[in-house]
């Protein structure tokens, strides 16, 4: 993971030499809530979640073609709590940081609206090494999509509001040294708002 | 195959596959953990199980600063932590007694009064445990503080002294935790004669599975 890291952050920089004056970068402030992270059953069922947590999201694109597509690299990091529900209790299980890097591809929906979708990877940093997480945290690959609509509200700059899904499976070095199989599918969605300045 | 079709079956395989779930292990190798003791209302027997409620957590464990105590307890509470997965127990050191759930000396225990259980630990020359248990006469009660005794019965010198003291320590926690009754199999921390160091995966899926069951014992105390 950390060498596709690695390949995806030298890859867009080295292939648009020259783009610079192309190159959109953007900032976004927003919150994301996740599905459960894990179902498990001991004598009734017992859930898993992270909380709606707050995120901010940094970005750049260049174009690619004269169609009005771009490629570019998106990070994100949330930070919130996570819990477990059995029989209607819900136990605080502490706090929970998420970090994302996806390579994705965008293209124009309508003159406001873009739509994109990406690969890339998707890390957990728990605040403690307890519980599901004592082994450590846990790198995931990632796949989304989502749409972007900006209004430009300055000459060079766009107010960017952004939609975004996204998927991933998941598991944790502790729950497969405890006999766990399989991964469990986590889908996230998240809603943010930040500025885009523009390439026009 | 159409291209419409091809795209709704490729969204329907891509949905199978994000709704699938994590499939978890079969918990059923762990033993009797209940406290069998005659029943209060007439001839029979009565079973007690108790958990700490989550409301009582993290435990609060005060600690004598004799016979290596200070240095084992912690490791018996990291010992077992990690049979938790979701936070179901923890356990933190406090300074003041008077406010202690749990109160760990060193010495021999003393004489038990009436309504004490007093589950015995340890027969191996170089030390021994006991943790004395106050249940209310109709068995719904379990009085606080929790009292553990370590008592390093052999020469301070001996070698076999600190893993003696190390290992029944642990096991009287998990006489604190819940498991009010020994394990049969000498594999296991909770054997009435420990020999080994940690506990086992059967004491750590019997600790595990008293957390999800309802407990008919409640603490009470300060």
């Amino acid at each position: 993971m950390r060498q596709t890291t690695l390949l995806l952050a030298l890859l867009v920089p080295a292939g648009v030499s020259g783009l610079h004056a192309q190159t959109e970068y953007y900032a976004r402030a927003g919150a994301v809530g996740a599905s459960n992270l894990l179902r498990d059953v001991i004598v009734d069922e017992i859930t898993v979640r992270q909380s709606i947590a707050p995120m901010v999201a940094l970005g750049a694109s260049v174009p690619m073609g004269a169609r009005g597509y771009r490629v570019g690299l998106e990070a994100t990091l949330a930070s919130g709590k996570f819990h477990s529900t059995e029989n209607g209790a819900t136990t605080s299980l502490g706090t929970l940081r998420t970090g994302t890097l996806l390579l994705a591809l965008e293209g124009p929906i309508r003159r406001e609206l873009r739509w994109r979708a990406g690969l890339g990877g998707l890390h957990y940093w728990p605040a403690d090494k307890t519980g599901i997480f004592r082994s450590g945290g846990t790198t995931r690959f990632l796949a989304g999509a989502g749409v972007d609509y900006r209004r430009p509200v300055l000459p060079k700059w766009d107010l960017m509001t952004s939609l975004r899904y996204d998927w991933h499976r998941f598991t944790t070095a502790e729950l497969k040294d405890r006999g766990f199989s399989q991964t469990q599918g986590v889908s996230r969605l998240s809603l943010s708002v930040g500025l885009s300045r523009s390439a026009r | 195959m159409t291209r419409p079709a091809r795209w709704t079956t490729l969204g329907l395989v891509a949905a199978a596959a994000a709704c699938s779930d994590i499939a978890n292990p079969i918990r059923n190798d762990f033993y009797e953990w209940r406290l069998i003791t005659p029943s209060t209302t007439g001839p029979g027997e009565d079973s007690l199980t108790f958990h700490w409620p989550k409301d009582r957590l993290p435990v609060r464990i005060w600690v004598e600063n004799a016979a290596s105590l200070p240095e084992n307890v912690p490791k018996a509470i990291a010992a077992w932590r990690t049979a938790f997965l979701y936070g179901e127990w923890d356990a933190t050191l406090v300074s003041d007694s008077a406010a202690a759930d749990v109160i760990v000396r060193a010495g021999g225990a003393p004489g038990t009064q009436f309504s004490q259980t007093r589950l015995h630990s340890a027969l191996a020359p170089d030390c021994a445990g006991a943790t004395d248990l106050n249940v209310s006469d109709d068995h719904t009660t379990l009085q606080l503080p929790v009292r553990v005794y370590i008592d390093p019965r052999s020469d301070p010198t001996s070698p076999a002294l600190p893993a003696c003291l190390a290992l029944t320590t642990t096991h009287e926690l998990g006489h604190v935790i819940g498991i009010w009754r020994h394990s049969g199999i000498a594999t296991d921390l909770m054997y009435f004669d420990p020999g080994v160091s940690a506990p086992s995966d059967r004491d750590l899926a019997t600790a595990e599975v008293i957390y999800h069951l309802p407990a008919n014992v409640a603490p009470a105390g300060p």
